[in-house]
């Protein structure tokens, strides 16, 4: 797919900016807090709804304003579609498809999908298990939009029933009467959902792990194995739904003490974890800064390369910040992969750290304080 | 806005919780409504919403919200008990359960469902409203095709 124009008005530091994209690859310049980050985080929220760095949309719109615009022109082989999304000071955003405003939000997931990688995707590795978690919730949504609904389902009933806990614990010394078959219908709401969340992380990463493996192989280019795991605290023998959500009851049985001692849910997806061993050894602790870097790279492209085989045309790539960090034998293997099937948009604060492949035949745009300007070509 | 002022000067049904004037509603009054069946919903407003489909001949509860924790509403704040009785002590042959497909929804549909089944026969409304919204949201033929479709509480 290709992402022709973007538009935004008020959003960030932009005041108003139209912005061709007239290459497969277009690199954006320009000193910091200029407004580069911000671009990008606007095609983020058109494919995604979200942003990585904000849950609030008045963080989004211009100081001093009272709704933001953010729209572009994608180009797919089913046809071209315009994208609409309005931001609002106070109230709603709402969304629109060729116009045609949408109900539900949810319907506009999944048209525009992009992989993201920015300096920050180190966390992926060496961070917390809540960002594997939301990586690969995000990867979920771009390959199946109706995971946004499954996923905000069981987060509700996972508020709700940390709030019954906390009101049972509360008055302890005289529970009332229907609270604990009120409890069961919440823990049987949480285990439906629960495993479903369970069932599709579980899936995807399935999917995911030959085209790592493989990428991880050619880039560290040697015979290290990469291993990834959904780890799950519930786990059934038997793979159907029924199995899983009866171990994801009995699992809660088995934690209820902990759970009313300390008013909140110790059993389910939320406390999930995604596992990357290389040769058994945990990622984290293993080698280098650069190792780690090759791991995420490897997923990067094989986040790439599954949503083109799901989705059945290439995403686009959005590098924040990252090239000029990765070595240049690092950066020829993306050039490698990405070639020019991959619509890719590039942040640098200066050229001089690319290799000149990247620079031939990009569009390169100077941002300075949220306006840009077209440069020559190299 | 209108809602909520029609509320303050005209007070609840004594019978099934709707807004009404007097003590007891029209919908409760009325000689020629089927007194066999009870449409359990959460606000007054779906009433209103399912009168509109003149599909529904038969009477109602109105539970007055759904189970929400985070709210502090537990089953003791909604008129569940009076529902149980009514259910209970009269001859109720159906009770149909409108209520939207939320998470609180849901459970509130559980809640109640259970409550009812030594009674009466429950069923539910049998396909998912719009994601998301509420019962008065849902058009006319959407909710009458709702209410031919209902299918029996697992
Ligand atoms: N809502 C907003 N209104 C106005 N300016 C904003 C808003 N949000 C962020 N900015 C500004 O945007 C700049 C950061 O832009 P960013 O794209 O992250 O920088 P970079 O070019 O380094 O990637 C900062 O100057 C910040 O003050
Ligand atoms: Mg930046
Ligand atoms: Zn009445």
């Amino acid at each position: 797919m290709y992402l022709r124009s973007l538009h935004l008005k008020h959003f960030r530091n932009y005041q108003a900016q139209s912005i061709e994209f007239t290459a497969a690859k277009t690199i954006l310049i320009g000193n910091n807090a200029q407004g580069k980050s911000n671009l990008l985080e606007a095609v983020e929220l058109l494919s995604s709804l979200k942003s990585h760095r904000t849950s609030r949309d008045r963080d989004l719109i211009l100081d001093g304003e009272l709704f933001s615009q953010v729209g572009g022109q994608l180009e797919k082989d089913t046809g071209s579609i315009e994208l609409a999304m309005t931001l609002r000071q106070n109230g709603r955003r709402t969304v629109a498809l060729n116009s045609i405003s949408l109900r539900r939000q949810l319907d506009f997931l999944g048209t525009l999908n992009m992989v993201q990688f920015s300096s920050l995707d180190l966390d992926l590795v060496r961070g917390g298990p809540d960002q594997r978690r939301q990586w690969l919730d995000a990867l979920l949504i771009q390959l199946e939009p109706i995971y946004a609904y499954v996923l905000q389902q069981y987060n509700q009933v996972l508020r709700q029933r940390n709030a019954l806990l906390k009101a049972i614990q509360k008055s302890a010394a005289h529970p009332p009467h229907s609270s604990s078959s009120e409890l069961a219908l919440w823990d049987a709401q949480l285990a439906i959902a629960g495993s479903r969340v369970i069932r599709r992380r579980a899936r995807v990463l399935d999917r995911l792990v030959p085209f790592a493996r493989s990428w991880h192989q050619t880039i560290s280019g040697s015979t290290e194995v990469l291993e990834i795991r959904y780890a799950s605290n519930v786990t059934a023998d038997e793979d159907t739904p029924e199995a899983l959500q009866q171990a994801f009851l009995e699992k809660i049985q088995q934690r209820s003490l902990p759970e009313h001692y300390q008013g909140t849910t110790l059993v389910g997806p939320h406390r999930d974890e995604v596992d990357f061993t290389i040769n058994q050894t945990p990622a984290r602790q293993y080698g280098s800064q650069g190792q780690q870097r090759t791991l995420v790279l490897a997923l990067k492209l094989a986040e790439l390369k599954l949503i083109e085989d799901v989705i059945g045309e290439p995403p686009l790539l959005l590098l924040d910040d990252v090239l000029a960090e990765l070595d240049l034998n690092r950066q020829n293997q993306l050039l490698d992969a990405i070639q020019d099937r991959f619509q890719t948009l590039i942040t640098s604060t200066h050229l001089g750290s690319f290799d000149a492949q990247w620079i031939n035949s990009a569009q390169i745009l100077e941002v300075k304080a949220g306006t840009l300007l077209e440069q020559e070509s190299f | 806005m209108a809602l909520v002022e029609a509320k303050l000067q005209v007070g609840y049904c004594s019978v099934c919780g709707h807004l009404s004037a007097e003590p007891v509603c029209d919908i409760c009054r009325a000689p020629n409504r089927d007194s066999k069946t009870i449409c359990i919903v959460a606000d007054s407003r779906d009433v209103i919403a399912l009168e509109k489909t003149r599909e529904y001949r038969g009477k109602y509860h109105v539970l007055g919200g759904l189970i929400s924790p985070i709210d502090g509403i537990g089953p003791e704040q909604l008129s569940i008990q009076q529902l149980v009785r009514r259910v209970s002590q009269q001859k109720v042959e159906e009770a149909i359960l409108a209520i939207s497909p939320s998470v609180e929804g849901e459970t509130t549909t559980l809640y109640v469902g259970h409550l009812l089944k030594p009674f009466t026969r429950v069923t539910r409304i049998a396909f998912g409203l719009p994601m998301g919204g509420d019962l008065e949201y849902a058009d006319e033929v959407t909710l009458a095709r709702a209410l031919e479709g209902r299918r029996d509480l697992e």
